[in-house]
């Protein structure tokens, strides 16, 4: 029936056996799919557990005790982001720097995870929810009230700046051990411990 | 009660037109899910909780709403009037099934005879679709469609008379009749093989997989559907699936023994019903788990394969009718 | 009867000297993402082809040049974006090639598990489309997609469990990777192969010995030994064609020399030979990752501190090339580098692009349905065709 591209050619009764057989295996599977239970979620009724290191959307944090913005307005991310989604600008203060705007254009944003990565004060962390569909892009134009607000609204990722850098670098056994266990108690409770 | 013929036959073409254009469209809300279970999934679910119910009510309204495009460059008489001359003949041959002894619109004597030749018109729809389009892909498409079907039409003949034979008459009546002791399926090698030979030429004469090179979604992009949408398609979709389900409701006739099952007489059209919709599963089976071959290939099957075996077998047949006619007397 | 196209198509005549160009766009659901074939067709054999591409041109190529070292890992996941952790693997190793950055050992194993878990994840993408093109949407075709779909989600379920995304990871960086294994993932890990090592026994049964498939895939766009080398095929194509070569054998990269794996060969050079090759590749990567998570050293897993600015990572003066074996074929990265943070030219030896170059002389002489079966098991991606 068709050149079997140099292979032997079966005779005809073997052929047809194989038909058969195939015919029957194929068949056969598929008939074992039908009673086996659908692999579909019914989202959005029932929501699919997110990993820790879920990727969502951004948002800027407060600091748990002082309840002060953790953003200083550093613009590292801003310099990192290869889409250049982030802008920020800086308002300096006595102790300590704010950020005076923050927009991040999220409807560009690769979801890439640099900007939580250079981020020295955690004040940028990703979501555990991606579900900000909207009809008018500019809804996805998020600036700081916006950022700060969903970083109230969903649950955040296990990463952060420092825990990533921290899991990046070369082993200084001792001194790394005891910065990470330094972070875990002086965060306290908020953040879960999820390493 | 006492209506003169004309208007009894109108009556029951009526209801019998309704009752299958409500049966083909859930026929297609059946195949979505037996697919979809076979695929680890679920089917339509969300119009009609829980099962996706109201889909099929849902798919033709939406239909019906659709603007009515005619490519610019339409043969726009062959265009408009290809989905009629295609729907006309599906729907035709469900005025001769019997579905109990005396419930049918025509029980005509040569049932199956006319039952086949006018199940073959559908070819000519499916070609002034192809035409009509004016798109080389529908031409494409168009053209195997014809030496396809024509090619399997034979074979579908063929392995339809084998039970013709053994029951001695085309009258679909008396060939569930004829069926009272043993189904023509199960009667030793010749009406089995009938059987096989049977499912096999009617997936190709429905272009289901693997025989479905006219369709052939992922090369022509839906054949010689591709120029048509809205009601036209729906005109077409039905077609297509009445077509399906009338080759099956005839697979039940012939081999499954029709209406005869346990229980009282007037379960009969359930267990039809039930037989029918067996087939339905069984060709629908076979179309979820193959992936199709190439045209070559399938008129290869065809000519080469098929109908010198169904030819054999006619043959084969009609030599045990002879020596049973002659023993029995 | 107005003038119509398909009047002029039966003038011209059908199955005697004259041709049919027909176009399998752009936009055409068998096309592996956006290609045109302009195909000359007799009747229904096809007597020529002429490819365009270039419809998926995003100047990856210029971004190297504007991005810095520590950007741009992340946006080399999407040349080739079903087999994202390879492409990015090439990027990072020519960076890390240049300035002579060395990998500890943890990262080396943990690339190599990402890239063979990728390659499975994207040989099931390749068996699921295949026969998707060669079944129908509405057919046995979409069954083995979506069989071989609910496999790969399990692979992406581990890659989001490692490193948050599903489809374009930035895992690597320049001096190892960016992500550690969370808890409980090697359990997991080990898990999802064995469940997939049995489903793989069900494809192979609904498709080995099936005559349908057979008849299909048999005999069906042979590449010649002569012809793949002169081409420069790579990958599953040039071991179709029994040429013995690997990049992971030929130039072991990221400890590759430490794993004990068969390099399947096949002769025929048909699609079906194809096929065959990228099966086995489905139970040797398997068999990588078995042996890599038994192997996992404890350790750093970045030589270099973690990124804290954009333009933390400078490469002296030089240049390199790095090539890996990617699920289809190999995948190169040249870098020629100012000592600046960001590299002076960046070139991508992208291996859909030389894989695509055998079309026009395995294609004609063939027929309509077969040029989606040949396109199936050359299994382009045009991210990495176009860049």
């Amino acid at each position: 029936m068709a050149a079997n591209g140099g292979r032997p050619a079966l005779g005809f009764w073997r052929e047809t056996a194989q038909l058969v057989g195939a015919v029957g295996r194929a068949m056969g599977i598929t008939l074992r799919n039908l009673f086996r239970k659908p692999v579909t979620v019914h989202y959005p009724d029932v929501q699919r557990p997110y990993p820790d290191r879920f990727r969502g959307i951004l948002a800027l944090t407060y600091d748990p005790e002082t309840g002060e913005e953790n953003c200083i307005g550093c613009r590292l991310c801003e310099y990192v982001c290869p889409p250049q989604v982030i802008k920020v600008e800086m308002l300096k203060a006595t102790k300590r720097n704010y950020a005076k705007t923050f927009t991040l254009e999220l409807y560009a944003c690769e979801f890439c995870e640099l900007c939580v990565q250079v981020c020295p004060t955690d004040a940028i962390v990703m979501l555990k929810s991606f579900d900000l569909a909207t009809a008018d892009r500019r809804d996805l134009l998020l600036d700081k009230d916006r950022l700060h607000a969903l970083g109230r609204e969903f649950e955040p990722s296990w990463a952060t700046g420092n825990r990533l850098r921290d899991m990046q670098a070369p082993p200084k056994p001792a001194r790394a051990e005891a910065k990470v266990e330094a972070k875990v108690e002086a965060k306290g409770e908020t953040k879960e411990p999820t390493e | 009660m006492t209506l003169p013929p004309v208007a009894r036959a109108a009556l029951g073409a009526f209801i019998v037109l309704n009752a299958i254009i409500l049966l083909v469209t859930y026929a297609t809300l059946l195949e979505r899910k037996f697919a979809a279970r076979m695929q680890s999934r679920i089917g339509p679910y969300y119009v009609g909780r829980p099962h996706g119910w109201l889909q099929p009510i849902a798919d033709a309204l939406k239909l019906m709403l659709k603007e009515d495009v005619v490519p610019a460059a339409a043969d726009r008489g062959v265009y408009n009037l290809a989905p009629v001359v295609f729907l006309v003949p599906c729907m035709l041959i469900f005025a001769t099934i019997p579905f109990a002894p005396e419930l049918g619109v025509a029980d005509l004597n040569i049932g199956v005879l006319f039952f086949l030749a006018v199940s073959s018109l559908e070819i000519v729809g499916l070609f002034m679709g192809g035409w009509g389009s004016n798109n080389k892909y529908a031409l494409l498409s168009a053209m195997r469609a014809v030496n396809q079907i024509i090619s399997y039409d034979l074979p579908f003949i063929f392995a339809a008379l084998v039970p013709v034979l053994l029951a001695g008459s085309l009258q679909m009546s008396a060939i569930v009749a004829a069926q009272q002791g043993l189904w023509f399926a199960f009667y030793p090698v010749i009406g089995q093989l009938a059987f096989v030979a049977y499912l096999v030429a009617t997936l190709a004469a429905e272009n289901r997989v693997p025989f479905d090179i006219l369709e052939a979604e992922s090369e022509l992009v839906a054949g010689f559907r591709v120029e048509y949408s809205g009601m036209k398609f729906a005109l077409i979709q039905l077609g297509e699936y009445a077509h399906m389900l009338g080759t099956s409701f005839l697979g039940a006739l012939l081999f499954l023994g029709g209406w005869l099952g346990p229980g009282p007489a007037w379960l009969g059209p359930l267990w039809f019903l039930a037989k029918a919709v067996l087939v339905f599963l069984v060709v629908t089976w076979v179309r979820w788990s193959f992936v199709r071959i190439r045209v070559d290939q399938i008129l290869a099957i065809s000519w080469k394969l098929l109908l010198p075996a169904t030819l054999v077998l006619l043959l084969a047949t009609g030599f045990v009718v002879a020596t049973r006619g002659a023993g029995g007397g | 009867m107005p003038d119509t196209q398909a009047k002029q198509v039966v003038e011209l005549g059908y199955g005697g000297n004259e041709r049919l160009m027909m176009n399998m766009g752009p936009q055409h659901p068998s096309s592996h993402g956006v290609f045109r074939m302009i195909l000359t067709l007799e009747g229904e054999t096809v007597v020529g082809v002429d490819a365009v591409i270039g419809y998926l041109h995003r100047c990856h190529e210029k971004l190297g040049e504007t991005l810095t070292y520590v950007q741009y890992p992340s946006i080399a996941s999407k040349t080739d974006y079903v087999a994202a952790m390879t492409s990015e693997l090439a990027y990072v190793s020519a960076v890390e090639k240049i300035a002579r950055i060395d990998v500890p050992k943890r990262a080396q194993y943990l690339r190599v598990i990402a890239a063979e878990l990728q390659r499975i994840a994207s040989h099931c993408l390749w068996l699921g489309t295949w026969c998707l093109d060669m079944g129908g949407a509405l057919g046995g075709g979409a069954t083995v997609f979506l069989y071989a779909i609910r496999e790969r989600e399990m692979v992406l379920d581990r890659f989001e469990e490692l490193t948050g995304a599903r489809l374009l990871y930035g895992f690597h960086q320049v001096g190892g990777t960016r992500y550690d294994v969370p808890p409980g993932w090697e359990t997991k890990v080990r898990e999802t192969v064995d469940f997939i090592e049995q489903r793989i026994d069900e494809y192979e049964a609904m498709l080995e010995h099936n005559t349908f498939f057979r008849v299909r895939t048999q005999g069906v766009g042979v590449i010649s030994r002569e012809l793949a080398q002169d081409v420069g095929v790579s990958g599953p194509l040039i071991r179709g064609s029994g040429v013995n070569y690997d990049v992971r054998r030929a130039e072991p990269y990221s400890s590759y020399g430490d794993f004990d794996f068969v390099v399947p060969v096949e002769t025929e050079g048909d699609c079906y030979a194809r096929y065959r090759v990228r099966m086995v590749e489905f139970r040797q990567s398997i068999r990588i990752i078995r042996q890599a998570l038994d192997g996992l050293p404890e350790g750093p897993i970045s030589s270099r501190p973690g990124v804290k600015s954009v333009g933390q990572v400078r490469v002296p003066k030089g240049e390199g090339y790095a090539r890996v074996e990617g699920a289809r074929g190999e995948v190169g990265c040249y870098i020629i580098s100012d000592g600046s943070p960001k590299p002076y030219r960046m070139k991508w030896r992208g291996a859909s692009f030389s894989n695509l170059a055998v079309l026009p002389h395995i294609v004609p002489g063939h027929k309509v349905a077969d040029v989606v079966a040949i396109m199936g098991s050359v299994d382009p991606v045009f991210g990495e065709v176009d860049r």
